[in-house]
């Protein structure tokens, strides 16, 4: 904290706060649906695809940090300029960048629009059947709006507030189902052929998107706290509970069930009986708790675009809540855009498929061309980042 | 202005409260349905009855004060008919003044009937509905479905909630199969198990659990009794069964009653995983059931040393629970060639590469070799030292 930078609230971001802005952004709607997606194509082995498939997430995860670590306090926005023109040629830099820098806050905004889209999916088919479904959408964008309106140490402050209230239903309900398991469910260990396991494990490398945003974010970090480390923890945590919540699902259901059923996570929670009986149809009270997860998913990525676009622009904060507030049309109907969960599930693999270019090419790119060209603060000796 | 503008906020921030749910509705405004039955209308094979148990919240709540007495109308009973289960809930529904709410549904109850027939027609709606709890009880009854839901028990006030009583505390005993319709789901879902469902009986005015009925294919074949059963409960779920009671060898008669209090199952497979040939390649099977329990009857005195006594009376219940098992397996296999036992699943899983690829499960179960042996492990004689 004695670090006090020219604006107040950069380099702020604790080594906790990091941590938890990663875990709850990646921990969204996907968790809903992943025991069937990792099932797909490797049947009874699908619980390995979040651990294998996240081989890929570390590597760019610390890319992610490794880029930001030679440009301190600076964010993609900014440093992307920087490393394909340099300091002279800013110009230059500008429009080599804008290609990156558009194509990683388009598909964070579809990202987004798409998440609180199944939100709202998975609302009105299991608990609100009445309500439209528009209605459920636009109260999701009005709370990530109202986020918007404030600075980004408010940002880090409310994921780690809402951490636990993510962590901890959805670990409750893998821990609680597995007393109906049947582990001859997940044997024979591995039935398909290695190339199937590798698509298998690169297509849940889908399910982990939403790190992109530190891309920006890393820049907040403060001076002492370790990025690669916030990062390895926070993709961590996510495939603990990715792998766990898989499992219970292959254990309690089998992968043939797991193929039929929309929301697997959802059906998980309704055939978990809690010892004592004191909530009946626990998925309402899941799905309200439930909320935070999406929120932050959801506000965190919006909250990425609209800052990403401030700094494009290099306009301050009240153009930050004028777009905010702007910006919400347009994604309300990209969120609608698809007409049914088939046409949305569609969706989410083609988004994965981007995310893939966002967050892994990308940085790979930049990377490459900032130590072909020599560019950003080099690490001093010795005094490694890793913390 | 100050405060002229904070207690606006107030006002405002108070208006909040005001609001609800979009689509809010209370307990009142729609019809609970606490049960479901289908059954096959007479002369006309395409239509389905679907009788339903709505509870009176009024008359539940008044006969505790009223001291009980004219319970016999806590629940009203209505019959439709339709093409499917939906279009009868639909049919139901013109009938009704409230919504229909099928969340608080318990029991699903299937006449022997339309589970011959096959389930997979009305199953799929069940599936598809959000409200559906995949904890509710399906259950196939003898005859029509429509009598358990007109049964009257009198111990309660609401019928279906006897029979659901007495289904989750005979599995949290450990003497009938914890099978939901989840668990249904599952069973239909997976390629190696085939489904199966409790099995009931409908008085006037009680209900007896008879056993389970056994699926191939979402087609009823038939149905296992109380004894067997249990003894498949031992082999699969590691559950405790019911008591035994065998009868005393010798001219002397009498009977002693064995209450079996912890199961271990082990399976063991034969067969190496290299060869691979036709046949079973020496594939098979054997249950090893482990049981503790104790004598809680004995109507005749046994003569001997107490030593010898307890050897002589594990054989004689070891004989008794190893015929019931072959039997049940017998039945299963011959009889009924549909594999509820997890065996399938069992197989798949730990000798898939040499034995499940290579043979067709679904008609290899007719002759695959399975053994039992239970070893009893007599604890207490209860109270009497004889």
């Amino acid at each position: 904290m004695s670090q006090l930078g020219k604006d107040p609230q950069h380099n702020t971001f604790s080594l906790w706060q990091m941590t938890s802005l990663i875990t709850s952004t990646l921990i969204g709607v996907g968790v809903l649906t992943l025991p069937r997606t990792t099932t797909e194509k490797m049947f009874e082995a699908g619980w390995m695809a979040p651990i294998l498939g996240s081989v890929l997430t570390f590597f760019a995860i610390w890319l992610i940090a490794v880029l930001s670590r030679r440009f301190p306090g600076l964010t993609f926005i900014q440093y992307s300029r920087i490393v394909w023109g340099g300091h002279e040629q800013s110009r230059l830099g500008f429009w080599l960048s804008l290609p990156w820098i558009m194509m990683f806050l388009i598909a964070l905004f579809v990202t987004t629009a798409i998440t609180s889209r199944i939100f709202g999916e998975v609302v009105v088919t299991a608990v609100l059947m009445d309500t439209p479904l528009e209605v459920i959408i636009v109260s999701m964008f009005v709370l990530a709006v109202i986020l918007c309106l404030h600075e980004i140490d408010t940002l880090a402050r409310v994921n780690e507030i809402l951490f636990p209230l993510i962590l901890f239903p959805i670990l409750f309900i893998a821990l609680a189902s597995f007393q109906k398991a049947e582990w001859n469910n997940i044997l024979p260990l591995i039935r398909v052929p290695w190339e199937t396991i590798i698509t298998g494990a690169f297509e849940t490398n889908f399910s982990f998107q939403g790190y992109e945003i530190m891309l920006i974010f890393f820049a907040f970090a403060h001076e002492n706290t370790g990025k690669v480390k916030a990062g390895f923890y926070g993709i961590g945590i996510s495939v603990f509970v990715y792998t766990l919540i898989v499992l219970a699902g292959i254990v309690v259901f089998g992968h043939e069930e797991l193929q039929r059923v929309t929301w697997p996570t959802l059906e998980l929670v309704k055939s978990t009986q809690v010892p004592g009986l004191i909530l009946e149809r626990l998925e309402s009270a899941f799905l309200a708790v439930w909320v935070a997860a999406v929120f932050t998913t959801v506000a965190n990525g919006y909250y990425a675009v609209i800052y990403g676009l401030r700094q494009l622009l290099k306009k301050g904060m009240l153009f930050q809540r004028i777009a905010s507030i702007v910006l919400i049309f347009p994604l309300f109907f990209v969120a609608i855009g698809p007409q049914n969960i088939v046409e949305l599930f569609k969706m989410t693999s083609l988004i994965g498929y981007t995310t893939v270019w966002i967050s892994v090419v990308s940085p790979l790119i930049h990377w490459l061309i900032m130590l072909y060209r020599d560019r950003g603060r080099k690490r001093e000796k010795g005094s490694d980042a890793h913390g | 202005m100050g405060k002229a503008w904070a207690s606006l906020c107030c006002l405002l921030l108070f208006m909040t409260l005001l609001t609800g749910c979009w689509d809010r509705r209370e307990l009142e405004e729609r019809t609970s349905v606490i049960a479901l039955g289908i059954d096959l209308v007479e002369g006309r094979q395409n239509l389905y009855k679907l009788t339903v148990q709505i509870p009176i919240p009024i008359k539940i709540a008044g006969s505790s004060g009223q001291g009980g007495g004219g319970n016999k109308d806590a629940v009203k009973i209505m019959s439709v008919t339709g093409k499917t289960v939906t279009d009868a809930v639909n049919n139901l529904q013109q009938r009704l003044n409230q919504r229909i709410f099928l969340g608080h549904t318990r029991v699903l109850a299937i006449s022997e009937d339309v589970a011959r027939r096959g389930m997979d027609d009305i199953i799929d709606s069940f599936r598809r509905d959000p409200q559906i709890r995949r904890l509710m009880w399906p259950v196939v009854v003898q005859g029509r479905a429509a009598d358990l839901l007109e049964m009257k028990p009198g111990l309660i006030q609401i019928p279906v909630v006897f029979l659901m009583d007495l289904i989750e505390n005979g599995t949290k005993m450990g003497t009938i199969p914890d099978q939901t319709m989840g668990e249904y789901l599952i069973q239909t879902s997976n390629e190696t198990l085939q489904p199966m469902l409790n099995y009931v009986q409908a008085y006037k005015d009680d209900v007896k659990w008879k056993g389970v009925a056994v699926f191939r294919d979402q087609k009823m074949v038939g149905s296992l009794n109380d004894i067997h059963t249990w003894a498949l409960l031992q082999l699969r779920d590691e559950k405790r069964g019911g008591d035994v009671i065998v009868p005393l060898p010798g001219k002397g008669g009498g009977y002693i009653s064995f209450r079996p209090h912890f199961v271990r199952t082990k399976l063991e497979m034969k067969g190496s995983h290299a060869t691979g040939q036709d046949n079973h390649s020496g594939h098979g099977v054997a249950y090893l059931c482990e049981i503790q329990g104790d004598i809680i009857e004995m109507t005749k005195n046994v003569e001997g040393s107490p030593e010898e006594v307890i050897v002589m009376l594990q054989k004689l219940i070891k004989k008794e629970m190893e015929k019931r098992a072959r039997k049940m397996l017998d039945i299963l296999q011959k009889q009924y060639n549909s594999d509820i036992l997890k065996l399938g699943l069992a197989m798949r899983g730990h000798h898939y590469a040499d034995y499940w690829r290579k043979h067709d499960w679904f008609k290899d179960f007719k002759q695959f070799p399975i053994e039992v042996k239970y070893t009893i492990k007599l604890r207490r004689l209860g109270m009497e030292m004889h």
